[in-house]
């Protein structure tokens, strides 16, 4: 069975290979860049780490956030390309009536192909995930933001699950559907509002999120606004490494209320070094919600744990569903 | 020796669709069976039944003794080719052979290299560049090679023309006798299927309307030609099939299970398996359509 699965599979691991190589190049070269620019601007005596990182964030931010979606690409594409046609194929081509007539049960059948796809899935997966990862660590440690929604996807552990979900989504839905086609946009679909309520609805609260009471400083700040009712904005508290769950804080008296506008008017000038040193001075206050830095690894375990998890149970329908007749 | 089918209330829905409805019969082991009936009358349904490839709405079912598909133990007793004898167009003959060695604990390596140099396949080839007949003569060697204890194969003719189809027949009928194994296959055409088959089941309407082996039936219906009421009383055991009338004679066509009819009528013949399923079809047709046909006929008296 294992020899009908890798022929059957070979021309689409071909394709993969070369693929994977032409990724492998590119991540060796931005790695070996990214290095290059970080000793030079960030590890050398005398840098400004703070200077040094702004440069990387100026030179790198997009091409990692763009090789970052490919990375999540990927795993869509396998389980499109890889999960929905394996049994779905079969059922349209009618060759499932030829396989399972041999003396090998179904379940056997679907045990070998799905496994050794999803296996597949993993390794190449896991590849550019471990390639990846080592070319953005420079960045990361300049930059200290791979807990960012943006980032924390494409590194790491969270790209192996997201392969495993992919693949037997697929696969299961293929299995439901008899359809190529119509499988690989269920798929295509199901994979995408995963990637879009996991940061938005489930990740934020998988562990309770640290609410702090920040004083307002003038060095923490980047950008400050405020609306006609004289509430003032403030945007840019970064906690070091953290995944901040609030983006513009409202700024509080030391009795929790909002200031007065008569208060506050007076700081916006339009100086802007004037205005927060102003405001500094008015001993005001923000509530930053936020997953703290050293959570990252939990998260990463938990993302890669869900994802396993539901894959685990799509498969389980899977075998469920298949010794028991198609109609 | 077990029974090479036996179902027992038998049927099968497709949604609110019944594909066979309430199938009882026992098929005794040694048989060429022949299934044959209209297209749509669940042919496919029952072979597909006797292959595990769908479960059963209500009843049951065994080939040889056992759950269809229950394990691989049992998948290797049975060889089965679907209709339009399923292939995989990417890979090669070579490779399909390769597939059976792999997948089938008892399987012939000699049989299949041999069969496959005698019809002519290039191992070579593609399977999806193979014509209907070559497909089919493929399905036939992989389906031979595994060793089973059964074949059995849906409408294996029906797309070939008629010098494959007789090809194939050829071909089969030498497997069963070098091989010993039993056979049921399925065809809207009687022809294809009286020269090889020595038991019969006529299904129609999701119906199984006959069943026996041929000899016996062929023994136990006759058609009676005898003046016009002359055979208005039959004895019991004798139960007609189809009548016709003229204005002088009445002719009819029945199944003796008692040995009765011998002397009834002056003109008795056996009917030759051609006749006797056309008219057990037509019955079926008429009884389909519902109460208009036989007050057509008591029209005519």
């Amino acid at each position: 069975m294992i020899w009908l699965t890798w022929r059957q599979f070979r021309g689409q691991a071909v394709v993969a290979l070369v693929a994977l190589g032409a990724l492998a190049i590119f991540l060796v070269i931005l790695g070996l860049q990214l290095r290059n620019v970080y000793d030079a601007n960030v590890g050398c005596a005398g840098c400004s780490v703070e200077s040094g990182a702004q440069l990387l964030k100026d030179k790198y931010f997009s091409v990692l956030l763009l090789t970052g979606f490919l990375i999540i690409l990927i795993p869509a594409v396998i389980g499109a390309f890889w999960g929905a046609p394996l049994v779905a194929r079969e059922l349209e081509a009618g060759t499932h009536r030829l396989v399972w007539n041999q003396s090998i049960t179904r379940t056997r059948w679907l045990a070998v192909k799905l496994s050794f796809v999803t296996l597949a899935a993993l390794a190449f997966t896991g590849a550019l995930s471990l390639l990846f990862t080592w070319a953005a660590s420079p960045y990361d440690r300049a930059l200290n933001d791979r807990f960012d929604p943006l980032f924390f996807p494409t590194r790491n552990l969270a790209p192996l699950g997201y392969a495993v979900f992919a693949v037997v989504a697929g696969i299961t839905i293929g299995l439901l559907t008899k359809r190529t086609v119509i499988a690989m946009a269920v798929t295509l679909a199901a994979f995408t509002a995963m990637q879009i309520l996991m940061p938005t609805v489930i990740r934020p609260h998988l562990q309770g999120p640290i609410t702090e009471n920040v004083q307002f400083t003038a060095v923490a700040a980047h950008g400050i606004w405020t609306n006609p009712a004289g509430q003032v904005s403030v945007e840019g508290y970064d906690v070091p490494g953290a995944w901040m769950l609030t983006n513009e804080a409202k700024l509080v008296d030391s009795t929790g209320a909002q200031p007065s506008k008569a208060v506050t008017e007076v700081c916006f000038t339009g100086d802007f070094a004037k205005d927060k040193a102003c405001l500094e001075a008015l001993n005001l206050h923000s509530v930053l919600t936020y997953q703290p830095a050293d959570r990252y690894w939990t998260f990463q375990w938990l993302e890669f744990g869900i994802y396993l998890l539901l894959a685990l149970l799509l498969a389980g329908y899977a075998f469920w569903r298949i010794p028991r007749g198609l109609s | 020796m077990k029974p090479v089918l036996r179902t027992q209330g038998l049927s099968k829905s497709y949604g609110s669709r019944p594909a066979l409805i309430d199938v009882t019969l026992t098929v005794p082991a040694g048989r060429v069976v022949g299934l044959v009936g209209p297209n749509g009358a669940g042919k496919s349904t029952l072979l597909n039944l006797a292959a595990g490839m769908i479960a059963p709405t209500a009843g049951t079912i065994e080939v040889l003794g056992s759950r269809p598909a229950a394990d691989a133990a049992q998948l290797a007793r049975i060889g089965f080719v679907a209709q339009d004898t399923p292939v995989y167009a990417g890979l090669t003959v070579g490779d399909h052979l390769r597939m059976g060695r792999r997948l089938n604990p008892r399987w012939d390596d000699a049989l299949a290299e041999g069969r496959v140099a005698q019809v002519g396949l290039d191992p070579a080839q593609k399977a999806g560049r193979l014509s209907g007949g070559q497909r089919a003569q493929l399905a036939l060697t992989i389906a031979a090679a595994k060793r089973p204890e059964l074949l059995i194969f849906d409408e294996p003719v029906a797309s070939l023309d008629p010098l494959a189809r007789r090809a194939f027949l050829q071909s089969l009928m030498e497997f069963v006798a070098e091989l010993e194994v039993g056979v049921i296959l399925s065809s809207h055409l009687l022809s294809d299927l009286e020269r090889v088959c020595d038991h019969m089941i006529v299904l129609t309407g999701s119906r199984v309307q006959l069943t026996g082996d041929v000899e016996d039936l062929l023994a136990t219906h006759y058609r009676l030609v005898a003046a016009r009421g002359g055979l208005d009383a039959l004895p019991p055991g004798v139960e007609v099939i189809h009548a016709e009338h003229t204005d002088r004679q009445s002719t009819l066509l029945v199944h003796d299970t008692v040995g009765a009819v011998p002397g009834l009528a002056a003109d008795t013949e056996h009917l030759n398996l051609e006749d006797m399923i056309l008219a057990y079809l037509t019955r079926a047709a008429l009884g389909a359509v519902g109460a208009r046909a036989p007050q057509t006929l008591e029209a005519q008296r």
